[in-house]
């Protein structure tokens, strides 16, 4: 058995600085491989998620579906309970729809799934391998598929999971301004961790060979918060500092030793396998902090709550949700992740909030004042989309979606804190999610050469399985680019749009969510206290 | 069924922490128990709690409403024993039965 088709994510890849990382240098392009499949394939633009963010975004490429549908909106899920809202995190049980990973495998295809977020827990009866992503190590071992796929993995020489998984306190640095040697630090900390997931993905597709091979790289995302500034073509001019030029030869490093393993998995695979790109979002330069709540808090929405002395009010500050005065707040952002307003609606009596008959008023006012949050120096606008949900989260999720969907003008994420001014340059710029990330495609059967328009993230899945042989499930939202594939490819294996996906995978545990609203609210209620 | 699955609730936690925690290097004197404190003896960081929760979710193929236990007046509790964690759970079965 051989394998088919190869997926490899790259989280947060842009064009901004691929297109530079392939160019000739001194001494070669960073990322030779890399300008072979350019050269040698199709490429598109690749829509994100209207939230341009990871869980989201991820989701959806893995589903075929908007976050409407598949119901991940964030990292955070909030559910209000009385008077107090209770934050706890997505997992893949909050997953609606079906995966790839799961429509390939009941079709008798082999699938291996490496660190993509939302694949722990994972399901029980796949046909493959899920070693997720997002997940510490001291829980990989339960967390991954099948279950003795933890051991095997051990006997890799230099497998280390401390170095592979996810560590939240070195994530929760991603969005901060840190100094330069934590800078230097956090680039160099994602080196290790890729090549750990390189090994474990080059060790099953050689002892494996399953047909759907996929991994995913998310330092790229990681590395760019932070070192933005040295990879971004248009940073690199004028008079640049030794720190400068330090951080620009790690982060090429960086990528110089994706490009290897990109190689090296791509020729491992074989000539005959068809190899897939993505991102789940772009990147792009923020420049400023937008502290919404506190913008909202100034037009009466939001009340903030006094923050408790000691640790305890240390801790708060610094968490990553809203603290506020749930009896008093109408409207409010929870996490600077989601970039969405909620609205607080009183449903029930005793509940806090604005009574149902107002929201179509509320929300109407709320978006002009949003509207009005105006750079004072050139009168433009700070947030230079505002979406009604209904408008970008069409589907059976909908109403755990944000009520309204923000996009800065620079593309940033929202700040919750109580700090004013609202609005505040940053002493330097970071890196943020841009809405467009990128997809390519490489193999035989695939047009050599070629710059497609703009796709949407939701089409991966889609070209995924028409690769396996595969139709595509009509209620997929995303399409086979027709012109990713040659004449001859698509007259030998036609694109079919076949049977809906199993809806309902998850309609048990849904509904007795639904029945159950006041038991089933945090289940990961810890973790939580554990980020703040 | 889970292989972790006992004749007794408290087994079953038992069984489950013992695998949760296989490869993290404790260094215990005496197996875990109903008294065995999740924090104090085990070491578990908040994530680790959760993680477990979820593993009792998955063992029972059902959700238990964990919050109802791990936070007390609007605050987080500051440790757990296996004991409270298997009471809780068969609370939970006793009164709302199984879903799955």
């Amino acid at each position: 058995m051989t394998v088919k088709t190869l997926f490899i994510g790259m989280d947060g890849a842009t064009f901004t600085v691929l297109n530079d990382l392939i160019k000739p240098a001194d001494g070669g392009p960073v990322m030779p491989f890399l300008a072979r499949i350019f050269e040698g394939g199709v490429r598109a633009k690749l829509r994100s998620t209207p939230n341009p963010l990871t869980p989201p975004a991820w989701v959806s490429l893995m589903t075929g579906r908007g976050p409407g549908h598949h119901g991940v909106f964030d990292f955070i899920r909030a559910e209000e309970r009385g008077d107090e809202v209770f934050f706890t995190l997505y997992d893949s049980r909050d997953c609606r729809v079906e995966t790839i990973w799961s429509i390939a495998s009941r079709q008798g295809k082999k699938v291996a799934a490496l660190n993509f977020p939302f694949t722990a827990p994972p399901p029980k009866d796949l046909n493959g391998f899920i070693v997720p992503g997002f997940v510490p190590w001291r829980h990989l071992r339960r967390n991954s598929y099948p279950d003795d796929v933890y051991d095997r993995l051990k006997t890799i020489p230099d497998f280390n999971a401390q170095e592979l998984a996810w560590d939240f306190e070195q994530e929760k640095q991603s969005g901060n301004e840190l100094s330069d040697h934590d800078r230097e630090q956090w680039v160099s900390y994602h080196l290790p961790r890729e090549k750990q997931w390189f090994k474990v993905a080059e060790h099953l597709m050689s002892e494996e060979a399953p047909d759907l091979m996929a991994v995913l790289f998310d330092g790229v995302d990681k590395l760019q918060h932070q070192a933005w500034p040295y990879v971004d073509p248009a940073m690199q001019t004028g008079e640049l500092s030794g720190f400068h030029k330090r951080m620009r030869d790690l982060s090429l490093g960086y990528f110089r030793q994706l490009d290897s393993f990109i190689e090296a998995l791509v020729t491992a695979a074989g000539p005959d396998v068809q190899v897939f790109f993505a991102s789940d979002h772009g990147f792009t330069a923020s420049t400023e902090i937008v502290r919404i709540n506190a913008y909202l808090a100034e037009k009466g929405y939001v009340h903030f709550r006094e923050l408790p002395d000691g640790d305890a009010g240390a801790r708060r500050d610094n968490s990553y949700f809203a603290y506020l005065d749930w009896h008093k707040t109408t409207a409010y952002c929870r996490t600077p992740s989601c970039n969405g307003i909620t609205i607080r609606v009183a449903r029930n009596p005793g509940e806090t909030g604005i009574a149902p008959a107002e929201y179509e008023a509320v929300r109407a006012r709320l978006i002009r004042d949003l509207e009005d949050l105006k750079d004072p120096d050139t009168g433009e606008r700070i947030i230079t989309e505002i979406h009604k949900r209904e408008d970008v989260f069409p589907g059976a999720a909908m109403k755990d979606a944000p009520d309204l969907q923000l996009v800065l003008r620079d593309f940033g994420f929202v700040s919750v804190k109580n700090i004013l001014p609202v609005v505040e340059k940053r002493n330097y710029p970071i890196g943020t999610h841009h809405p467009d990330g990128v997809f390519l495609a490489y193999g035989p059967g695939i047009e050599r050469g070629k710059l497609l328009g703009r796709r949407h993230i939701t089409d991966v899945a889609a070209t995924l399985l028409y690769s396996l042989g595969l139709q595509v499930p009509s209620d997929f939202e995303g399409v086979v680019p027709p012109a990713m594939f040659s004449a001859e490819h698509k007259t030998a294996h036609p694109i079919v749009v076949g049977a809906p996906t199993l809806n309902g995978l998850n309609d048990a545990k849904i509904e007795a969510m639904d029945e159950d609203e006041k038991r089933q609210i945090l289940e990961q209620l810890q973790l939580l206290g554990y980020m703040e | 069924m889970s292989k972790l699955m006992k004749d007794t609730t408290i087994a079953t936690v038992v069984a489950i922490v013992d695998d949760l925690t296989q490869d993290w290097g404790l260094d215990t004197d005496s197996p875990s128990g109903a008294t065995t404190m999740v924090v104090a003896d085990l070491e578990f960081a908040s994530v680790d709690i959760i993680q477990l929760c979820v593993a009792l979710e998955q063992c029972y193929g059902r959700r238990f409403g964990f919050q109802d236990l791990l936070m007390k007046n609007g605050s987080y509790v500051g440790d757990l024993s296996l004991g409270q964690l298997a009471a809780f759970v068969d609370l939970k079965l006793n009164t709302e039965g199984a879903v799955l």
